[in-house]
């Protein structure tokens, strides 16, 4: 493999991971497991590294009161009832489509066509809308894992369309409302690690739009 | 934080990787597949995200209101676009309300409850926290479970606002086998004295009027333009009869409702006298010589079973001699001479409808005003005649039932305090809160509400949300719900209801035009989020707690009925009804005459009532022998009211009207009643003033209630469409009433009475009776959205998300006055009288 072709899929693993992680986040209220993971000293130093300070109220409630903690701030910052940061496409996005900012608007359907149309269905265990924020990272995950895959294969045109079709997602969707997204929860969030992880998925989100404006110009 | 580079980027995704190695996180992914992009080499053509649009078109029913109209939902990308009238419907003809149409709604704003949702803070503290459906079961299981176990199944309480048709008969079939009959319902705040007044009559059937058929209507206390138990079906058939036939419409309302404004005359009547009216109308037409002889036969009017009807003309004229034209005129201040008018006119018609709804019956006595209403039409002949006061038809659907508990129990919180309502027929739900606030009698240890409000519904709704809020009162509430409302927040567990355009049902209402109509309801679009149906969650559940339903899920209970039910069966089953959404046998001729059927009397143990003249099969009751029947009689023997097979009147047997209600008669319609005389009741319709009303002092008004054509009581104030179109509610006084008080158009006042207080604007209008204040009853919300309550969301999301809530250019939510009603019953049926309260109104 040339080098050229390793750095490429070398880049495009690493993008895959982080989208993946930036799912987990936003999927669900954290497991035990994801806890600890994060709380190893390796991961907190890295992230640490990078700026990323998730605080000593993350490091010092004990697990079982994190969790409980964890979950009452995801479900008070996403699901509501009351005043919540909806976090599906169609609600943010600033559209003058009669059904924008009401579930299962346009943007809605143009995500689970555009997901649908690259091979993808919805798992029929996943109950929640196709706009969901962790199903708009989890496609991008996926897409960047295929592309490393073709790279590997050295299928450089189609791993080079797999590329194009990324960064159409990326202006068409999760470029378009994702960061506002974001500086909603940092102003609301309560508990540093949801503020930083949304500052932390803003920062991933100015890179992705580099990496792939810069793609774009080496095509 | 720093800004990302390669190096940082590639060190943040080793532990990314770390993470999703370990396959950690808490949540389960969204996409399954692999990813499939045509290769450049291979396929030649453009990637396109977007497919070509398809526009389905799918047969349902609408759930906004009882009506329950067959309608086609378009839907678009998996997104429902709009909502139309089903063209084939023989009850809608095709059409559908502004209510129905504004149904796209209840799928999508933006506030909608998607997830089951456990309280951690306090009781109305606003602390949540997203639990599985699975662990939310568990702990329902859990809770129910040990009190089945523990020989205690009524502790467990269910309470519904709108259960109709197969979302009634699941959740019945779940409670039979599960164990409990602490059901409670919610008709008493709706019509319930109505249905007492005539089961006590003509047993268990409802009216509807033949408009198709009639050439008089006269309309008590009913917006049948507006909104209605029947609404489509109904109105249009009245706007025909009046635009093509002629037909004469009066409406007596306390306000000029848009019913009253369409028709030839608007009678303006004090609170409480429609059924007043009715007896002087009687008055007029007997002491004319109008009425008609026919349906005497099949009338009792005396203690006596065999009188003539010689005798029995004479004894209705004695029981309605003081109700003289003159005599109404001075009590609900009608005219005499308008009420011989329209007396003289709906005698004379060939046929002719006299309706009544909530402003005559939700009043102190509101069940004898309806059978006030029964015996107009009855000496008129136009009781289950074509033209007239009819037996309303709806579909008969068969369905798969369960295995029963076999210990199955009931709390007596349900029929209103002892000694309240002689006869609770349909319940007494404006008293379940305040009963259980007593505890005398009983208190649920698990209540469990769906698809009702009562701490907005219900009279003194803020003492209903107070006791609802005390967690040493009910230990564990459940709430099954679409959106965030006065009630919800004083739940223990939140479960995501799906809308009606998600999900399966049978339906059944009453048509218009006599015939009964079949329908379905099927889900237009998947459920949104992880909402859930109370009928894919009963066998769930049952399951859990160690029992099973004959069904799986909603669809599955819908099919086997369609395979079972038949007609339906014959047309092509469940398969047809998907495809088609309606069906109605096409040789039916429609239902009259009901009570005109001869009956052959020869049967093994039947016997004849020397009293009643009631044809009884002894072996079907309690008693051992004939000899014992004989001598005991159909009205005293045990279980004799199943055992009803004819009514002699003369040399025929008739099956006349059958006793199968809770009330035990004969086959006549009992217009004297043992049952009501009995327990101090009435036997005879008459006027019994409002006790309240007699001890009002001079400024004192009353307070009445109604219904906007736009809304529902409690479901719609989160449809933006209906918002938008009625969202204040000022209380109609007429100039002369406030005047009286100074009070200018527009201005606040305030409205008391011993229940409480409010604050509100008047509308000073002609369009209502002097010394009466009326406000309608969908507003005031404290809770239920941006649209609802006026309540901005304080962070984007939920419905301040949706652009049209930058829209809202009023700056009015309306006021609530059930916060001034107290919960207080018809003592004869045990309906909440909302149309009696006495209030003072002054400048605020």
């Amino acid at each position: 493999m040339g080098t050229a072709r390793k750095t490429a899929t070398e880049a495009a693993t690493a993008r895959s991971r982080v989208y993946g992680l930036l799912a987990t986040v936003f999927r669900a209220e954290p497991d035990a497991d994801f806890i600890r993971h994060i709380k190893s000293p390796e991961v907190l130093g890295t992230l640490l590294g990078l700026g990323v300070d998730i605080g000593s109220q993350f490091n010092e409630t004990p697990e079982t009161h994190l969790l409980e903690d964890l979950a009452q701030e995801f479900t008070r910052l996403f699901l509501g009832p009351g005043p919540h940061i909806s976090p599906y496409e169609s609600i943010h996005a600033d559209d003058a489509n009669p059904t924008a900012g009401q579930l299962w608007g346009k943007q809605a359907v143009e995500v689970k066509a555009f997901i649908e149309e690259a091979g993808l269905v919805y798992d029929n265990d996943f109950h929640d809308l196709p706009d969901h924020i962790s199903a708009e990272l989890e496609f991008m995950q996926k897409l960047a894992e295929h592309e490393a895959q073709l790279w590997q294969d050295s299928r450089d045109d189609d791993a080079r369309q797999c590329l194009a079709i990324e960064r159409r997602f990326f202006e068409e969707h999760l470029g378009q409302w994702v960061p506002r997204f974001c500086e909603k929860v940092v102003v609301k969030a309560e508990m540093d690690f949801y503020k930083q992880m949304a500052i932390l998925t803003s920062r991933v989100l100015d890179y992705e739009r580099d990496v792939l404006e810069s793609a774009q110009t080496q095509a | 934080m720093k800004q990302l580079n390669r190096r940082n980027f590639m060190t943040l995704a080793a532990l990314s990787g770390g993470a999703l190695a370990a396959g950690i996180g808490g949540g389960r992914e969204a996409l399954a597949g692999s990813v499939k992009i045509p290769s450049v080499e291979s396929s030649g053509r453009d990637f396109s995200p977007t497919t070509g649009k398809e526009r389905k078109a799918i047969p349902t029913a609408c759930w906004q209101c009882v009506t329950r109209d067959a309608m086609i939902g378009f839907v678009e990308d998996g997104r429902l676009k709009k909502l139309e009238g089903h063209p084939n419907s023989i009850r809608t003809l095709g059409k559908l309300c502004a209510k129905g149409q504004a149904g796209v709604n209840q799928v999508y704003f933006p506030d909608r409850i998607l997830h089951p949702l456990k309280r951690v803070g306090k009781r109305g503290e606003h602390k949540w926290k997203r639990i599985s459906w699975n662990e939310a079961l568990d702990t329902v299981a859990g809770k129910l479970k040990e009190l089945r176990d523990a020989g205690t199944p009524e502790l467990f309480m269910y309470q519904y606002g709108r259960h109709k048709a197969s979302q009634a008969a699941t959740m019945y079939d779940f409670m039979g086998a599960y164990g409990t009959k602490t059901i409670g319902n919610h008709t008493s705040v709706c019509e319930a004295a109505k249905w007492t007044g005539q089961e006590s009559l003509w047993g268990g059937m409802y009216d509807n009027w033949d408009y198709d058929n009639t050439d008089f209507v006269v309309i008590f206390g009913s917006n049948n333009f507006e909104t209605h138990t029947n609404h489509i079906p109904t109105s249009q058939r009245l706007i025909r009869a009046k635009v093509d036939r002629g037909v004469p419409l009066y409406v007596f309302d306390v306000r000029l409702s848009n019913t009253a404004a369409k028709a030839d005359k608007w009678v303006p009547i004090k609170p409480g006298k429609d059924g007043l009216i009715m007896l002087s109308m009687i008055n007029v037409i007997m002491n004319e010589g109008l009425f008609k002889k026919d349906h005497f036969k099949f009338m009792r009017v005396t203690p006596d079973y065999h009188a003539s009807t010689n005798d029995k003309i004479a004894a209705v004229k004695a029981n309605v001699a003081k109700f003289t034209p003159e005599f109404a005129e001075k009590e609900s201040g009608v005219p005499a001479d308008t009420i011989r008018e329209i007396a003289r006119g709906f005698a004379k018609a060939k046929s002719a409808c006299l309706v009544t709804y909530r402003g005559t019956v939700m009043h102190y006595h509101g069940a004898d005003q309806e059978r006030a209403a029964m015996l107009l039409s009855a000496i008129t002949n136009n009781l289950d005649r074509p033209g007239g006061r009819v037996m309303g038809v709806g579909a008969s659907w068969k369905h798969p039932s369960s295995p029963k508990a076999k210990v199955a129990k009931t709390l007596h919180i349900k029929d209103g305090f002892p000694g309240e309502a002689a006869y609770p027929t349909h319940h007494v739900s404006q008293q379940v809160w305040p009963m259980i606030k007593d505890g005398t009698h009983g208190r649920p240890k698990v209540y469990w509400w769906s698809c009702y409000n009562p701490a907005y519904i219900n009279g003194d709704n803020k003492g209903v949300a107070a006791t609802m809020a005390d967690e040493s009162i009910v230990p564990f509430q459940i709430c099954t719900t679409i959106v965030y409302d006065e009630s919800a927040q004083y739940a223990d567990l939140i479960l995501p209801d799906v809308t009606y355009l998600e999900r399966w049902d049978w339906e059944d209402m009453v048509s218009a035009n006599q015939i009964a109509e079949f329908y379905i309801r099927q889900p237009l679009v998947k459920p949104l989020g992880e909402s859930r149906c109370q009928g894919d969650v009963w066998p769930e559940l049952a399951k859990k707690i160690g029992f099973d339903l004959v069904y799986s899920s909603k669809e599955d209970f819908v099919r086997q009925s369609c395979e079972m039910t038949p007609g339906v069966k014959e047309a092509g089953g469940f398969e047809y009804m998907k495809k088609e959404g309606v069906w109605h046998d096409p040789n039916d001729k429609g239902n009259y005459g009901f009570y005109e059927q001869e009956v052959d009397a020869s049967g093994d143990g039947v016997i004849l009532d020397a009293q009643t003249g009631v044809y009884w099969n002894w072996k079907k009751t309690g008693a051992k022998s004939e000899k014992e029947a004989t001598s005991a009689g159909y009205l005293k023997t045990s279980g004799s009211k199943g055992s009803y097979v004819a009514q002699k009147i003369g040399n025929k047997t008739y099956k006349a009207y059958p006793p199968n209600t809770s009330f035990l008669k004969g086959g006549l319609l009992d217009f004297y009643s043992d049952n009501f005389a009995a327990k101090g009741l009435p036997a005879f319709p008459t006027y019994t003033p409002i006790p309240e009303h007699q001890k009002m002092a001079k400024d004192e008004l009353i307070l009445t209630t109604y219904k906007v054509a736009v809304h529902t009581h409690s479901r719609t104030a989160h449809c933006k469409w209906l918002t938008e179109i009625k969202h204040d509610n000022p209380g109609w006084i007429n100039p002369k009433t406030a005047a009286e008080r100074g009070i200018k158009d527009g201005e606040a006042v305030k409205v008391s009475s011993q229940q409480g207080e409010i604050t509100t604007t008047v509308h000073l209008t002609e369009g209502i009776v002097p010394g009466v204040i009326a406000i309608s009853h969908h507003l005031g919300r404290q809770h239920s959205g941006v649209y609802g309550s006026g309540k901005t969301s304080p962070t984007p999301g939920g419905a301040s998300a949706d652009p049209d809530a930058k829209n809202i250019w009023w700056d009015k939510h309306g006021n609530h006055p059930n916060v001034i009603i107290p919960n207080w019953s018809d003592p004869i049926s045990g309906t909440q009288r909302w149309m009696d309260t006495v209030v003072r109104v002054k400048k605020a």
